[in-house]
């Protein structure tokens, strides 16, 4: 990220939503493009690269999981994806295919805004390094795998600090079931949510003070695991 | 009955008849040797009665010839052989091969004659009993079995009633996949009026479709399968069932059977078209809901809003009401789903208690205004559910708690074990729930009259959770011990141990 106000990039046919988006993402200190049409947005994206891009999928000209694919082709900017309820199948197939992260229409701003900054975040701290990701209590050294809650050393067996870093380095965005399965026990294992929950299971008897009452590792049913920052459990209580 | 059955019946007749000749011919041939008879050949008119009587004209000419052959060769001169030497003898076997011959066609056709007597008689009881049956009839259902009955009597095959309301749909459906391509387009022009009655020739079975009333087409088709005939008594069945179906649309008319069947039709389009309506309305509904509420946030948070407490809360507002619409919406589509049997759960292992805490996630702020508790097991069994549908569920049954009881006062989330079961409940100290709305709560649009002009819904809330609970083999039990005293809505969901463990995770 430069000195200058962040781009954001929305692509919505929708003029009503451009127009909200538009007026959030500016109140929150972005400078902001719009497209109209997923060609469009594949062309600004280009001239101008953005620091981030909101992609509605139901586009009139081309589908939007191509507007992902062919993004993902050349760019790895944070992308948040504005998907209609009731469709899990669809959310896990676009979080796969490289969106950071996604909303669910109807949603509220601050709920977007927090999704795109883990998502920006992350792209900041894999391009300069920042080791350690801290949420609440718990703060996370990639470099040094070393996992503390209130300061105290967590001692973690091997998958589930695997688990914990891939939930870490994701922080604040959803992960799904198939990428955590398919990283820790490969391929073969993809539809064993059960191995997932078992491990999950002892992971938050380590990190969580109510192993019962998660408030750092949450699920999203049908999907998969979010770790939270303050930023992003916020909204769903205050927004 | 096939040409190859009828061969084959007359060759067992024939067959027949030579043994009683043959029998005859011993008889005979031992009362020749020991009295010295020597004019036998009329006992074998008795074969050839016989065989005309019980087997028909072929096995009674074919005794007739045998008895003609064995009476020359044992009883006339020269003995033991087929040679006859007197003219007069020659003349004699000539007629009792005319005499043989006259009988056994006399036997065969009185025969024929009595049956055909005896069956009109059978036909005149059962038409008797039918009308009697149809007088008696009080439903359009009674007088569509009786029809399929006696029509099914008659012929001694298939009967299938069509389209005619709810009675006869049953057939439809479980006949359909018996009935051939041909047999169906048949069907489907009577149906449609195209034609009022036709045969089909359903490969050697001969089928007589026509409809139930020729002048009402709601009464329905008939199908009826009359098996190898031959035409003449085609056109007797189809006499006979044209009488048959003049006296029960006659009846049908009687009971005003027609306004019934064509009001059912009318309900079955109204909500047909209602579905398709509900469904299209709510997507083009959300898109505004989406640009209202987006809207709404943004303004709370800028600067000349957030600053004036009165503008807030009316942003507040917006948001509140567009998300209460959006929720109504959701269940109209649900609903919807529902009802088309569009629900097809994606089963995966789930933690019972994440069910319970993302519904306390999404609900957080519907909540805030009551003390929320939460009891949950720690190590639950996993559960093989869909999470999506068993999760809105339970938001379902939060939010009603949330509705139905006063502020403040406590809301319990359980997740426990019970036997074979895992058990989502939610608890409240709210309205509770009588006698009556106990028995009722499970239907669709079904509202508590004590809550009609107070709290607002639709109806439809736990109407779809448990809808969305059984489609995942679970059930859900509604509970309360009275009116004022507080509910528990328990979902239960039984679980199965998976059949693989992750490996042990070692500590190098």
């Amino acid at each position: 990220m430069t000195e200058a106000n962040p781009l954001a990039l929305i692509v919505d046919d929708e003029v009503q939503i451009r127009r909200f988006l538009r007026a959030g993402l500016e109140l929150d200190g972005f400078s902001v493009e719009e497209a109209e049409t997923g060609h469009e947005g594949l062309r600004l994206a280009t001239l101008s690269p953005p620091d981030l891009v909101i992609l509605d999928l139901g586009l009139p000209d081309m589908d939007g999981s191509e507007v992902l694919e062919r993004l993902r082709a050349w760019s790895s900017v944070p992308l948040i994806v504005l998907s209609v309820r009731s469709n899990e199948a669809e959310k896990v197939r676009l979080l796969e295919s490289g969106a950071d992260d996604y909303v669910v229409k109807p949603f509220g701003m601050a709920e977007l805004l927090a999704r795109a900054h883990a998502a920006m975040r992350r792209h900041v701290r894999v391009s300069a390094g920042e080791p350690v990701v801290r949420i609440g209590p718990l703060s996370i050294d990639l470099a040094a795998r070393i996992v503390t809650v209130d300061g105290a050393r967590v001692m973690l067996t091997p998958k589930e600090y695997r688990l914990l870093q891939l939930l870490a380095q994701h922080a604040g965005n959803v992960v799904t079931h198939q990428f955590l399965l398919k990283e820790i026990w490969g391929s073969p294992h993809l539809h064993d949510t059960h191995y997932l929950r078992i491990f999950i299971r002892k992971l938050r008897q380590k990190i969580e003070a109510d192993p019962t009452q998660p408030r750092i590792l949450l699920t999203e049913l049908g999907v998969g695991y979010r770790l939270v920052t303050p930023e992003t459990a916020a909204p769903a209580a205050a927004d | 009955m096939t040409r190859f059955d009828r061969l084959q019946r007359e060759l067992r007749g024939s067959a027949i008849a030579l043994v009683m000749v043959g029998a005859a011919t011993l008889v005979v041939y031992v009362l020749a040797l020991s009295l010295d008879i020597r004019r036998g050949s009329a006992v074998y008119l008795l074969p050839v009665l016989l065989a005309g009587w019980h087997l028909g004209l072929v096995p009674a000419l074919v005794a007739a010839v045998a008895g003609v052959l064995l009476s020359g060769y044992f009883f006339f001169s020269p003995y033991y052989s087929f040679f006859i030497t007197r003219p007069n003898e020659i003349i004699i076997l000539v007629l009792f091969m005319v005499v043989a011959a006259v009988t056994s066609h006399l036997a065969s056709s009185m025969k024929k004659q009595t049956e055909i007597a005896r069956k009109r008689e059978k036909e005149t009881a059962d038409l008797y009993a039918f009308s009697r049956r149809l007088a008696s009839s009080s439903s359009a259902a009674d007088i569509y079995r009786a029809i399929e009955e006696h029509l099914a009597n008659l012929v001694q095959r298939k009967v299938v009633l069509f389209g005619a309301g709810a009675t006869a749909r049953r057939d439809v459906q479980s006949e359909a996949p018996a009935l051939s391509e041909r047999l169906h387009s048949a069907i489907a022009g009577v149906q449609e009026g195209r034609i009022p009655a036709t045969t089909v020739d359903d490969g050697g079975d001969v089928w007589l479709v026509r409809r139930v009333s020729q002048k009402n087409p709601d009464f329905g088709v008939i199908a009826i399968d009359l098996g190898s005939v031959p035409a003449d008594s085609v056109q007797q069945i189809r006499q006979h069932v044209d009488d048959v179906l003049a006296d029960a649309a006659a009846t049908l008319e009687r009971l005003d059977v027609a306004r019934a069947l064509g009001d059912a039709k009318m309900r079955s389009e109204t909500e047909l078209l209602r579905e398709a309506l509900i469904g299209s309305v709510s997507h083009e509904l959300r898109t505004p809901l989406a640009s209202i509420l987006g809207a709404a946030t943004v303004l709370s948070k800028s600067p000349a809003v957030a600053n004036d407490e009165r503008l807030a809360s009316l942003a507040a507002v917006v948001r509140d009401e567009s998300e209460r619409l959006n929720h109504d919406i959701q269940n109209l589509l649900d609903a919807t789903r529902i009802s088309r049997k569009q629900i097809n759960p994606h089963n995966e292992w789930i933690e019972p208690q994440d069910i319970v805490n993302s519904a306390l996630e999404r609900r957080r702020r519907h909540l805030s205004g009551h003390q929320v508790r939460l009891e949950v097991d720690s190590n639950l069994p996993l559960v093989y559910v869909d999470p999506v549908l068993v999760g809105q569920a339970f938001v379902q049954i939060v939010d009603n708690a949330a509705k139905y009881s006063p502020a403040a006062s406590p809301i319990t989330l359980a997740a426990k074990r019970n036997g074979s079961n895992v058990v989502l409940s939610v608890r409240d100290e709210g309205a509770g729930l009588t006698a009556e709305e106990s028995a009722q709560i499970y239907e669709r649009f079904f509202r508590g009259s004590r809550h009609l002009a107070t709290t607002s819904g639709s109806g439809l809330g736990l109407w779809i959770a448990q809808a969305f609970v059984s489609a995942n083999g679970g059930s859900i039990e509604a509970m309360s011990p009275g009116a004022g005293q507080g509910t528990t809505v328990a979902i239960y969901l039984p679980f199965v141990s998976p059949t693989t463990a992750p490996e042990a995770d070692s500590d190098d």
